[in-house]
This record gives C-alpha cells, sequence and structure tokens, in this order.
C-alpha cells in the first residue's frame, strides 16, 4: 500500500512539475501574448485589458501560479480567445475523443502484439517468426506520417471508409445501432494508422522480452519436470516477462499519445490534436498550457495504472515494498 | 567478424543516399523553388525508349505534357515533342555544398522541363524538391540528434559519476521532460517561439527545439552506465595512480558510454527526421519556398490533391530507404553492443 | 613464510589508530541506517613483513583495504605513514604517497579496462604520475613483465585473451611499475582455481623478498593468511577480535571467530598437524 502511495505521490509531482514548466514557457517565451492579441481585429481592446487584469499580468509570477492552479482544480483552465468561451468544457470533449481512439489502438495493438510476440517468441528462428520479423521491419520503415497518408489515399480509392471527421452529418437520425456503425466506419482509419505505427515496435519488444524469460535455466528445469508446454508458457514464462511487459505498456501509453495527435489532424478527427494545432497558429495561450497538461495527465495516469498492475503482478515489488 | 561486417554495409549505404541528398545540386535538375505556374499538377513523364512509330532509340526520352483537350487539370503526352534525357548536361547554375560553384546536372535537357516525379501547384519539379527537401529534413534530424545526445551525456555523466543532490535534482528534471507525449513536448517548445521567422532561423530553431525535447531518456542510458563503470576496479585502480576525475571520465567512464549512444543515435535520428517532417507538414516547421519532406506531402492534406494527384505521394515512398538504413543500423548495433531493455 | 620474523629492529611502515567508518544508508521511508564499517581499527604494518586481514564477508576487510589505499575516507581516526597523516591530506599532497602504496583487487575480470592493451594498461600508472619518459615505460613494461612471469610479447593482447591467474600476474605487474613500497591485496588469490593460488603465492612471496615490499594479505582464507602472513589479524564486524603469530592463531585460537574461520579452511598441510590434533 505504502508502495502505491508513494507512486500516486510521484504522479502528483509530475503533474505539478510539467504545470509548473508550461506555466513558466508561457512567461518566458517573447513578446507578451497580450501584445500579440492586440493585432488580431477580432479581439476588442476592453476584453484585452479586463483580460489583463484578470490575469493578474502584474502580480508576481509564485503568485499568479498559485491562483492559476486553484482554479483549475476548480474546473477553470483558463479562457480561449479564438473561440472566445472558457478552456474546460471545449478541451474536456476533445479529450474524450482522443481517449476513445486512443484506448481503443491501445487495446487492439496489444491484442494483436501479444499473441504475436509470443508465438514469434515460442518458435525463434522458424518460418512464421522470420515473416513477422520482416513485417514488422517492413512496418517501421514507414514513417507514421506517410502510413496515415496512405491509409487516407486507401479510403479515398475504395470509397469504403469515411475521409475524416468522427461522425457523419446525419448521425443525429441515425438509429442506435446506425449511430455505432457509423462511428466505428469513422473510427477504423484513425485507429489503423495508430495501431500499424506502434504494432512493430511492440510485438519486437514482446518477443525479445519472452524470448528472454524462455531462455531462462528455471524454466528449462520447469520442462525437465515434464510440465506439458501449455502450462509452462502461461505459468511458469509469461509471469516471469510480465515486469518488463507491464513496463512497456507504460511507454506504450506515451507513443500512442503522440502518435495520436498526427494522425488526429491527418484524419481530421476532432480531438486534442488538431485542437492543439489550431491553438498554436492561432496562439491561443490558455488551450495550449491545457491541451499540453491534459495530454500529460493521460500519459501518467497510463503511468500509473502501469505502477499498479506492475505491483499486482509481480511479488518481487510487494516484498520489496514491505521492507 | 561478421557482425562487424554488416554494420559496415549499412553505414555505406547510408553515406551513398546521404552523399545523394548533399549533392542534390548536382542529382536534382532544377533549383527546388523555380516555379512554372503553366504546369501545376504535371504527373510523372513517363521515360520511353521506343517512340510512337515503334523506332528504338538508345537514349531515352520523355514527351512534353499538354493539358488535355477540354481540361485544364488532365495532361497527356505530346507526342509531337520528344525530348531525350542528356546525361552531364550544364544547367542552371547552383552551388555544389553551399560555396562551389557549378553548372553540371547529372541529367537534364536543354531548354524544357522534365519532370520525373511530376510537378506540384506552383509547377515546380518534385524529384528536385525530395533532393533539396533531404537537406532540411535529414540535416534537422541529425543535428537535433546530436545536440540531444550530447545533452544527455553530459546530464547522465554528471548525474551518474557526481551523484547526491545533483543526480536527484537532474533525474527529477528528466522524469519531468518524459512525462509529456514527446510530440506535445515538441509542440509546446515550438508553440512559445516566435512562427513567423525567414526559414533559415526557423531551420535553427527547429533544430534547438528537436535538441531540447529527447535528451531525458539518453540521459537516463548514460547514467546507468556512468553508475555501474564507476565502480569498477580499473578505475579504482586509476584513482589508486592518482587519476583527477576528469580523466577517469574522459579516458574510462565515458568511452564505454559510447557504445551507448551509437545505438541510440541510429534510433533517434530517424525519430527526429521524423518530428522535423510533421512540424513542416503541419506550418510549424521551415515555411516557403525551401521544400522540407514534411511540407513536400502537405498537399495532400487536400481532398481535391489526394484524389487526383497519386504523384505527390511518391516521396513518401522515396524516404523509406533512408529510414530503413537507420533502422538497419540500429539493429545492428544493438546486437552487435550492449542490448539495453525498457524495464524498471 | 616471510623469514624476517618479530625482531627488534624493525620499523613501522604504516600506523593505523582508531580508524572508522561509517556508511548511511537511505532506506524506504526517507530514514537513515547507518552501517559502521570499520569500528575503531588500530594495528601497525612493519616495515618487509605480512599483514594477513582475514574475515568473513561484512567483516569490514575490504573497507580497511580501500581506506588504506586512499580510495576511501575514512569518517574518523588515523593513518600514519612517513609523518603524515593520510586521512588528512589534500589530493595534491596525496599524489606523491600514492605511489608508494599499491592496490590489488579481486576479480582478475573487472581489474582492467577491457578495451586497452597490456602495454596501455601497464604504463597508465607511470603516465598519471608523469615519472618517467615515453621512450623509457615500454623497457620498463616488459622488465616488469618479465618479474611477474609474463612474457613481453603479449603486450598487445587484451586482457580477455589471458587466463585468469595471467590476470592476476597482470595486476601485480601494474601495482610493481611505480616501484610502491606496500602492496595491499584485496582477495587476490581468492577468485583463482586453487593450483594458480599457489603458483601466485609464491610469486608473491619471491617478489617480496626481491623488493623488500610491505604487503597487506586481505582474505577470507585463515589457512591462506597463516601461509603467507607474518602476523595475522581477525576481523568481525568492523573490529579486530584477534591478532598474533600465525602459528599460535591457528594451533590454539583464542577467539571464537577465530576458531569459526579454522573450521572453516580445511587444509590437508599448511600450517602445522590437523586441528583435531590440538
Amino acid at each position: 500500500m505504502p508502495y502505491l502511495l508513494r507512486r500516486f505521490g510521484h504522479a502528483i509531482f509530475l503533474l505539478i512539475g510539467v504545470s509548473a514548466l508550461a506555466f513558466a514557457f508561457t512567461v518566458l517565451s517573447p513578446g507578451n501574448y497580450f501584445d500579440e492579441m492586440r493585432l488580431n481585429p477580432q479581439i476588442a481592446p476592453e476584453t484585452i485589458a479586463a483580460l489583463k487584469t484578470q490575469y493578474e499580468l502584474d502580480r508576481p509570477l509564485p503568485i499568479r501560479y498559485a491562483h492559476w492552479v486553484s482554479s483549475v482544480l476548480h474546473g477553470n483552465m483558463g479562457f480561449s480567445f479564438a473561440y472566445n468561451s472558457p478552456v474546460a468544457p471545449l478541451l474536456l470533449v476533445r479529450a474524450r475523443n482522443t481517449l476513445l481512439l486512443t484506448i481503443t489502438a491501445m487495446l487492439l495493438a496489444w491484442g494483436i502484439a501479444l499473441p504475436l510476440g509470443i508465438w514469434s517468441a515460442e518458435h525463434q528462428g522458424g518460418v512464421s517468426d522470420r515473416l513477422v520479423s520482416s513485417g514488422t521491419a517492413a512496418l517501421m520503415v514507414i514513417p507514421d506520417l506517410a502510413l496515415a497518408l496512405g491509409l487516407l489515399v486507401l479510403a479515398v480509392k475504395s470509397g469504403w471508409f469515411p475521409t475524416g471527421g468522427m461522425v457523419s452529418l446525419h448521425f443525429d437520425d441515425l438509429s442506435f445501432l446506425g449511430k455505432i456503425r457509423d462511428l466505428l466506419l469513422h473510427m477504423t482509419l484513425p485507429v489503423a494508422a495508430l495501431v500499424l505505427s506502434v504494432l512493430p515496435l511492440l510485438i519486437r519488444h514482446v518477443r525479445a522480452s519472452v524470448a528472454e524469460v524462455l531462455d531462462a535455466p528455471f524454466l528449462l528445469a520447469a520442462e525437465g519436470h515434464g510440465i506439458p508446454r501449455r502450462t509452462l508458457l502461461y505459468r511458469y514464462a509469461l509471469p516471469a516477462a510480465a515486469n518488463p511487459l507491464i513496463s512497456l505498456f507504460g511507454f506504450s501509453v506515451g507513443t500512442l499519445l503522440s502518435g495520436s495527435l498526427l494522425v488526429e489532424v491527418v484524419m481530421s478527427w476532432p480531438g486534442l490534436g488538431p485542437f492543439l494545432l489550431e491553438a498554436i497558429l492561432a496562439r491561443d495561450l490558455y488551450v495550449i498550457i491545457g491541451g499540453v497538461l491534459l495530454s500529460t495527465l493521460f500519459l501518467v495516469g497510463g503511468n500509473f495504472s502501469a505502477d499498479m498492475l506492475l505491483y499486482w503482478a509481480d511479488p518481487r515489488i510487494r516484498a520489496e515494498a514491505r521492507n | 567478424m561478421k557482425g562487424k561486417g554488416a554494420i559496415s554495409n549499412w553505414i555505406v549505404v547510408l553515406l551513398a543516399l546521404h552523399a545523394i541528398v548533399i549533392l542534390a545540386g548536382f542529382f536534382a535538375p532544377y533549383d527546388p523553388t523555380e516555379q512554372d505556374r503553366k504546369s501545376p499538377y504535371q504527373p510523372p513523364m513517363r521515360i520511353h525508349f521506343v517512340d510512337a512509330q515503334g523506332y528504338f532509340h538508345a537514349r531515352p526520352f520523355v514527351y512534353q505534357l499538354q493539358p488535355r483537350e477540354g481540361s485544364y487539370d488532365q495532361y497527356q503526352e505530346n507526342i509531337a515533342r520528344s525530348v531525350p534525357l542528356k546525361f552531364f548536361v550544364q544547367g542552371e547554375r547552383y552551388r555544389l555544398l553551399g560555396f562551389v560553384p557549378s553548372h553540371l546536372h547529372l541529367f537534364g535537357a536543354e531548354n524544357e522541363r522534365i519532370c520525373l516525379l511530376g510537378s506540384d501547384s506552383y509547377g515546380r519539379d518534385q524529384l528536385s524538391r525530395f533532393l533539396y527537401g533531404g537537406q532540411v529534413s535529414l540535416f534537422a534530424g541529425l543535428l537535433g540528434a546530436g545536440i540531444t545526445l550530447f545533452l544527455g551525456l553530459g546530464v547522465g555523466a554528471l548525474a551518474g559519476f557526481y551523484g547526491g543532490w545533483r543526480d536527484d535534482l537532474l533525474m527529477r528534471l528528466a522524469e519531468l521532460f518524459l512525462a509529456l507525449p514527446w510530440l506535445y513536448l515538441l509542440f509546446a517548445l515550438r508553440a512559445f517561439l516566435p512562427l513567423a521567422v525567414g526559414p533559415l532561423q526557423a531551420f535553427f530553431l527547429i533544430i534547438a527545439v528537436l535538441g531540447a525535447v529527447g535528451w531525458a531518456r539518453p540521459a537516463r542510458l548514460v547514467r546507468g552506465v556512468v553508475l555501474s563503470a564507476k565502480e569498477r576496479d580499473f578505475v579504482r585502480a586509476a584513482r589508486g595512480f592518482g587519476a583527477t576525475s576528469g580523466y577517469l571520465l574522459r579516458r574510462h567512464i565515458l568511452p564505454e558510454a559510447s557504445s551507448v549512444l551509437l545505438t541510440q543515435a541510429a534510433i533517434l535520428v530517424p525519430q527526429f527526421v521524423l518530428a522535423e517532417m510533421t512540424l513542416s507538414f503541419l506550418g510549424l516547421g521551415v515555411p516557403e519556398p525551401v521544400p522540407s519532406w514534411g511540407s513536400l506531402l502537405s498537399s495532400l492534406e487536400q481532398y481535391s490533391v489526394l484524389v487526383s494527384c497519386w504523384w505527390m505521394y511518391l516521396p513518401a515512398l522515396m524516404m523509406v530507404p533512408f529510414f530503413l538504413g537507420y533502422l538497419g543500423l540500429g539493429s545492428r548495433l544493438q546486437q552487435y553492443g550492449e542490448p539495453y531493455k525498457i524495464g524498471k | 613464510m616471510n623469514t624476517a620474523g618479530h625482531d627488534g629492529n624493525m620499523q613501522p611502515l604504516l600506523e593505523v589508530e582508531n580508524l572508522v567508518k561509517t556508511y548511511s544508508r537511505k532506506k524506504f521511508a526517507g530514514t537513515r541506517e547507518e552501517v559502521r564499517a570499520l569500528d575503531n581499527v588500530s594495528f601497525t604494518i612493519f616495515r618487509g613483513t605480512t599483514l594477513a586481514i582475514v574475515g568473513e564477508s561484512g567483516s569490514g576487510k575490504s573497507t580497511l583495504g580501500l581506506c588504506l589505499a586512499c580510495l576511501e575516507k575514512p569518517t574518523s581516526g588515523l593513518i600514519r605513514f612517513e609523518e603524515k597523516d593520510l586521512v588528512r591530506l589534500g589530493e595534491k599532497n596525496l599524489r606523491a604517497i600514492r605511489r608508494r602504496v599499491q592496490m590489488i583487487f579481486q576479480d582478475p575480470a573487472s581489474s582492467f579496462n577491457p578495451r586497452w592493451t597490456i602495454l596501455e594498461i601497464l604504463a597508465e600508472p607511470l603516465a598519471l604520475q608523469g615519472t618517467l619518459g615515453r621512450d623509457e615505460i615500454r623497457p620498463r613494461a616488459h622488465l616488469v613483465l618479465q618479474h611477474v612471469g609474463l612474457s613481453p610479447d603479449m603486450e598487445e593482447k587484451l586482457p580477455r585473451e589471458l587466463s585468469g591467474g595471467q590476470r592476476q600476474r597482470l595486476a601485480i605487474a601494474r601495482a610493481l611499475m611505480l616501484d610502491p613500497e606496500l602492496l595491499i591485496l584485496d582477495e587476490a588469490l581468492s577468485a583463482l582455481d586453487c593450483s594458480v593460488q599457489a603458483q601466485i603465492a609464491n610469486l608473491l612471496i619471491e617478489l617480496q623478498s626481491a623488493r623488500s615490499m610491505t604487503y597487506l594479505f586481505i582474505t577470507h582464507d585463515l589457512a591462506m593468511a597463516g601461509h603467507l602472513g607474518d602476523e595475522i589479524a581477525v576481523m568481525s564486524k568492523g573490529r579486530i577480535v584477534e591478532q598474533g603469530a600465525p602459528d599460535k592463531m591457528l594451533k590454539q585460537p583464542e577467539n571464537e571467530i577465530t576458531r569459526q574461520l579454522l573450521a572453516a579452511a580445511p587444509r590437508l598441510d599448511f600450517a602445522g598437524p590437523p586441528i583435531s590434533e590440538s
């Protein structure tokens, strides 16, 4: 239990640290944001003045940061100049969409990588192993951008999948099943792009970790006892490989989140990615900070889940924590 | 040694590919910014050896393209105008490696425009843009990775060798940098820098940003190597002979870290090239008219281009050999050196 | 066994007084744990003799060796070497002393930088001390190699091409490059095969009389200590629990720890008749 508490505290520390860094960046960045906003004809000077006092540009930095943190904790993440509305509701909708994509891709990618990696590790050097190796190598060599664009070209040429957006225009008119079907159709390409970009890495690492365990002396000893292959794999080998695999899981969360940024923009999926990009081009400060913070939250959350999984799965961690 | 032979093969391949890009002036027929507004979105010209009458020509040639009857965006070959491909031609002036003036191009046609990979919306030759674009993307990636590894080496060595509060502070900082998905971090950093800058400034800005993003992972790896090397008896022995910390780092500890760094380099460079491409693709990278592999693909964001101009996708395929080279080198180095794993 | 014996003409080379070394470890919840590796250790090493320090793992003997070689700083206490206190000496002044005290480590595999050739390994101490010119280093290296029983032809080889025994000879050679007065051997024979142990032990004895060197021999093997040492000190938990001449200690051990160590090292012949007969 104290182990988990420590990991949780660690996660909180990370969130605070990142938010402080992000906040510091906004101050250090050349040029006052409000000066740039003045150049934007869409924003009235009175708004700028009001925002300036509201955001306390004249107060010292630590105080501004403290106030900002407390307002964030109350659900107020600042104001979007481009959308002329509070940031939090805008971000949360986009975040939900990104999570939908990322979690689906995660499940699918691991669902393919785990069995395939284990199979490869079992049949090292065989024909199937080499096929998988070449396949992953071929995939790894294609840049993610090219992969996403390629899938888009495929969609266009075949006409099977919609080429953008999350739902069709007539979504609300559809039946319940129709809605699900529509959503799934729209999701297919982005999820495919994400899965294909991260799959080769996952397969290779799963294969490596499992192969290493399969070569371990204790497994050889168990085999010598006449334990059947299935049991050997699931009750001896996999638990031993759990540690690096769970760490890989934590790592894959980060990779998928990064990948989702690009995929969302290319496939016009209304997630955090395109929103963040827009905000950057429009110099919409609080959206940028909010978006970065949310993505960090997801990554830290993912890693904390990995920590919890590890605690549950690896008795050595529990033993170490007890001492 | 078999392992070493394979590594040098990959290095040779990579060097050859990079040489082509470095010498883009020679290999490309045209200046990448040269426009031809009368021929936007031309498909690639096909190379023929046999002409319409069935005669065989030893010298390959292409047919000039002209707009199809009644259409402004469909092209067809004009069999009346055949343009022979000449090699080692005198073409436009350029500066090889940036300072050697030259006229010589690998291939070209005297006064005609040949677009072997097609042209973009401004009529610019895609092949030339690909080669010059490679200069920007590859070298942004290489330099960015170099800076990151240098930073990672410094931080890792400092943290590992001196330990104590320095170690704690630096590793906490590294964790903060790793707490953000790296593309988000990259974008955030880019966001807080001026957006509307000239090409050269943008180039260096991007390299700086790339360098500042990725140092955390190499730093942790180097720290691990330094920690274990520090405890080795030969380091103790050297101290027993009166070695200073600087000597120990320089002659014993850091060389151990170099093999880890090399493997990291082969993995980081393609990642950074991809990062530069992503930035440029989205308009946050090197601005027009300087080509970059990312901006080459940006026109594909438009539906009409996606549907009808298939050749605009070709640069993506042509990048594959480069990534293949880095990947091959990286996996060979990993097998040869110390395999590192992702584990707690 | 060294025939220098205990006579009144012996000069002390190194005196250790009340040496203490504590390590503090950070425990899980932020508390600190203090471990006393050396707890008020005092003894004298006489010139030309061998003092053997015997103890189990964790007794502090390795820490003692590192402190004497100035590779670890003691928490308190005194190490007197030629009128100087090594504990309080700054690094600059320590450099001159380092020449005279050299250490040989237990693990032949990690004693050398695996990428360096034998010549480079031997040249390092002289290069660092700056005593000889470049052209003089190589002939000296050849000479030293011959003294330890290795061939000068090996100078271009890498450490991994040598056997365990050859590597320890190389370690001794490297230590001899600076012509030290005191050699600290930290379990130098423990990682070797039995027959090789005997060979290297004999080499050490030869070198000691040829060069009038003093040894501090750290080991867990009481029998080996008896074979090589003029005096034995038994350590346990950071303290010296018994000290004396080998004959007496091996036949009539006073301390319980000594008895346990003796029982753990059965030998066929060495320092006298079998234990059961005493």
